[in-house]
This record gives C-alpha cells, sequence and structure tokens, in this order.
C-alpha cells in the first residue's frame, strides 16, 4: 500500500471520526455517524456464515457465467448466422437494469439461490461472452494460420490457441465481473435472501443501524479487494511469459 | 517416412473478391507446375505476385477457384486432414506462440499428432540442439532474438520429419548473416531429411543458392520461367541473376535463359 493511499485513509477515517462527535452539536442524529468504536463493535457481530454464503453464491455464479459465456463465444465464433441470430440477444441482455432482472427473478422463479444465480448470470454472463468474443477475434491471422497449418483438431485448435491466446482478457473480464457480481449479489440478497450480506444490510436498514451498514458494507470492500488480489495472483502466475 | 509424394500444381486459378468494394482480383491466373520428390525449389517473384497465395493454397488454407494442386493423389484443400504431419510450414514471421517456452512451441505439432511427451520432448531438444539453442529451451520468445526465434521456427517445422517443407519469405526479414547462415541451415537440414522443400522468396541470391530449380512468376503467377540450377555453372550465376532480373522486371522470359 502507498504512502498516499494510508494518508488517504487516516484522513478519511479522522474526518468521520470528528463528524460522529460533532453530529449532536450540528443537529445530525448521533446514530447516522457512529464513531469506531460503535463500528468495531459491530464488526464483532458479523456473522461468517452469511460471509461464506455470500461469498459461494459470488463464486458458483461467475464459474457457471464464465462457462457458458466462454462455451457461447466459441460457439458464436465458429458459426456467423449462430452470431447474427445471438448477437441482438445479448445486446439486449446488457441494456436490461439490475433491478429488472431481480424483479424478473422473483416473479418467475421460487428458489432464492435460482433466483440470485439467474440474476448474477444474466448480468455477468454476457461480459464473459463479448469479451471473450472479442479476445477471439482479435487472435493475430498469422498464429491463426500457421496453427492450421498443422491441421489440429477443433478441439486442439481451441485448447492450444484460442483460449491461451485469450486468457489475459478472460483474467480481466474475471476482475471486472467480480466487481459486478459482488454488487449485484448484494442486491440480489436484499430483495429476496434470508441469507447472506445483502439480507444483513436490509436488517441494518430496518434497524437503522448505520454503524452495522458501514461494518458489512466494509465486509463486503475487503472480499471484493481480497477476490481480486487472487484473480491478480493467478494472472501473475499464468501470464509470466508477459513479465 | 516413405518418400515424399510429387506436387502437381494444374491449371491454378485463384480469384479473391475484396470485401470493401466487391471486385474481384485475380492472384493466380493459371499456373501449371511439377515438383519432383525431394527436390529444393525456390519460387520467386515480385511483391504481390501471388506468391503467398500459391503457399497457403499448396498448405491447404484456401481453396482454388479452379484446378488443383495433388500430391501424392491428394488435394491439401480438399484432403486437409490427409496431410496431417506431412506438411510443415515456415514463415516471414516466426510465429511462435508467446506463452509457449521454445522447448514448448517446438513440441507443439508433435503434441497436435499425439506423441507421447517423452517422446516428443526428446525430439524437440534433438532439434534444438542442432539448431544450437539447447540452452534457450526454457526461454520465451520475448526473450530471444529475431534469429533465434526464427531457429525454433525452423525447429518446430523439422520436428515432424515432413514429407514436404514450405517457406515463405523464411530469413528475407533477418540480417545478411544470420539469413545467409540460416538459409544454410536449412537446406542442409532438408537434404538430409530427404524432404521436398518449396521456398518462396523475393530475393534472388538466396533462390540461386538455394534451389535445385528456380521457379520464376511474374504478375498473377504467370510462370515466366523455370530453371534448373545446375545447369549453370558458379561462374554464370552472375548472368543467371541477371537474366532472372531481366525476366521479373519485363513480365516475359528473358532469353539468356533459352537453351538451358
Amino acid at each position: 500500500m502507498s504512502r498516499q493511499t494510508v494518508l488517504s485513509l487516516v484522513i478519511f477515517a479522522a474526518a468521520w471520526e470528528l463528524l460522529s462527535h460533532l453530529a449532536p452539536t450540528l443537529g445530525i442524529p448521533a446514530f447516522a455517524i457512529p464513531s469506531f468504536v460503535r463500528i468495531g463493535q459491530s464488526l464483532m457481530t458479523i456473522t461468517p456464515i452469511d460471509v461464506v454464503v455470500t461469498l459461494a453464491r459470488v463464486i458458483g455464479a461467475l464459474i457457471l457465467s464464465f462457462g457458458l459465456g466462454l462455451l457461447l463465444a466459441t460457439a458464436m465464433y465458429r458459426s456467423h448466422s449462430l452470431e447474427g441470430y445471438l448477437h441482438p440477444m445479448i445486446r439486449l441482455f446488457m441494456a436490461v437494469p439490475v433491478v429488472s432482472w431481480i424483479l424478473f427473478a422473483v416473479l418467475w422463479f421460487r428458489g432464492v439461490e435460482f433466483r440470485i444465480a439467474f440474476v448474477l448470470i444474466a448480468v455477468c454472463g454476457p461480459v464473459f461472452l463479448v469479451d471473450s468474443l472479442d479476445a477471439m477475434r482479435g487472435v493475430s491471422r498469422e498464429l491463426r494460420g500457421m496453427m492450421r497449418s498443422f491441421r489440429p483438431t477443433t478441439l486442439q485448435y481451441f485448447t492450444k490457441l484460442m483460449f491461451p491466446a485469450i486468457l489475459p482478457n478472460l483474467l480481466t473480464s474475471w476482475k471486472i465481473n467480480l466487481s459486478l457480481a459482488i454488487r449485484v449479489v448484494t442486491i440480489a440478497e436484499l430483495v429476496g435472501a434470508v441469507t447472506g450480506i445483502g439480507h444483513q444490510l436490509a436488517v441494518a436498514q430496518e434497524l437503522f443501524s448505520v454503524a452495522d451498514v458501514f461494518a458489512w458494507t466494509l465486509v463486503l470492500v475487503v472480499l471484493l479487494f481480497l477476490l481480486e488480489a487472487v484473480v491478480v495472483r493467478v494472472e501473475h502466475r499464468v501470464l509470466r511469459w508477459r513479465a | 517416412m516413405n518418400g515424399p509424394p510429387p506436387i502437381e500444381v494444374r491449371e491454378l486459378r485463384k480469384v479473391f473478391r475484396q470485401a470493401a468494394s466487391g471486385q474481384s482480383v485475380v492472384a493466380i491466373e493459371r499456373l501449371d507446375l511439377a515438383i519432383a520428390p525431394r527436390e529444393v525449389v525456390a519460387i520467386v517473384g515480385q511483391t504481390g505476385c501471388g506468391k503467398s497465395t500459391l503457399f497457403d493454397l499448396m498448405i491447404g488454407l484456401e481453396q482454388p477457384t479452379a484446378g488443383s494442386i495433388v500430391i501424392g493423389g491428394k488435394t491439401p484443400y480438399g484432403d486437409f486432414d490427409h496431410f496431417r504431419g506431412q506438411i510443415a510450414t515456415v514463415f516471414q514471421q516466426d510465429r511462435l506462440l508467446p506463452w509457449r517456452s521454445a522447448l514448448e512451441n517446438v513440441q507443439l505439432p508433435l503434441e497436435l499428432l499425439g506423441v507421447a511427451e517423452d517422446e516428443r520432448r526428446k525430439r524437440s531438444l534433438t532439434w534444438l540442439a542442432r539448431l544450437g539453442l539447447a540452452n534457450f529451451a526454457n526461454a520465451y520468445p520475448r526473450e530471444l532474438s529475431g534469429g533465434m526465434r526464427q531457429r525454433v521456427a525452423i525447429a518446430r517445422a523439422f520436428v515432424l520429419q515432413p514429407a514436404i517443407l514450405l517457406a515463405d519469405e523464411a530469413f528475407g526479414h533477418l540480417d545478411e548473416v544470420t539469413a545467409a547462415e540460416l538459409r544454410e541451415t536449412f537446406l542442409a537440414l532438408a537434404r538430409e531429411s530427404g524432404s521436398t522443400a518449396i521456398l518462396i522468396t523475393h530475393q534472388l541470391e538466396e533462390a540461386i543458392a538455394v534451389g535445385d530449380r528456380i521457379v520464376v512468376l511474374g504478375k498473377s503467377a504467370k510462370l515466366l520461367a523455370d530453371i534448373h540450377v545446375e545447369r549453370w555453372s558458379k561462374s554464370d550465376h552472375a548472368t543467371l541473376r541477371e537474366a532472372i532480373q531481366a525476366t521479373l522486371q519485363g513480365n516475359e522470359r528473358d532469353a539468356r535463359l533459352n537453351g538451358r
């Protein structure tokens, strides 16, 4: 962490703490800007099971989205007519607001897990698909020609050339989708779930506990940073040929 | 390996349609050519004469508009899979996979053929050593010089022990010393392996130095001359060079090439 980052965090924390003490004299209710002691107390009450549940939902849905996105992108890369049919649909999917997906999920499906997975896949799947397809189209004509000259099977063509070639783009997609999924899963859990961080945020809102909202938000942010760090680590490992 | 099959190019024609204008461009008008097994043939022509199109047609990446290329009774485009492991190519740029080490790049064609890991590693290391890269087996392409990368590309072609070797301007982008050295290595290895070798080039010195035969192509791959180099003594190579140069410039066979 750089010196500037630490300094900006310290300034923010000091300003927040000062504001929490001045709040009553400024006519702001005390609960609106809780002190770090109060937030610390909320952090101590964080239930790990909710963190695990949210994490499992995010990772599970991202793996499914990735698999489906890559599979469809591969099929679309191979078939222009399929691409012609699917491309407008994908654009339509990407234009639908997250809230609409959540409402559709609530109206269409009964199971909570199914609803959340549906929303996450509907939002993240197209990102994986579009990024993969664009990356495949970007693989150089020279490398494709070289590979084809050795007459690979279709499976070999994709596993030995296309997928390794688009790996840097896929990892970037993972980073984008992690941040997207963390935000989307929270909203989805807020509406329909009885477990998870989103549900705990809804409870905190019902109790007017800003300290709890702050604590759970902090957990979400830390979770996102940790997941991104994992992807960066994987990136360093599998893309060491670029170093 | 059985002996390499003969290559017959019969009334070959290739027309491309330009996507933007919709106009047709004749890359190869009508070409007849026969290449005997184990011959080393240099195909020369000016830039844009259809040499690279001929290269793509010979390896089966393009389909002829008319006519055919027949290799041992099969066509490289129509019978694409028949030629697995039989045709190897060296391109102008090395075209190495940047995420694979030199060794892994050389192993690639053997992997595609399903050769066992131990065997392909052994064969690849042998070829890397023959090309002077034994100490660079684990280096990534970005860690190698242009000449070294092209050596890896040559090793990748020879490791297959192919019946037919095709090289498209394979040494054109290298400095003169490296190009001459690699050209000699390529020729020696091609002769030793008993492959039919076809080199596409725009450099006359290279064509004369390498080819048993020099096929001179004019516009739209019109066959201007088919020269057997052994009929020219070393002392006549300067004349041969001038005659080919004049043929290319005039787009018709120079009189000095007649009678040989």
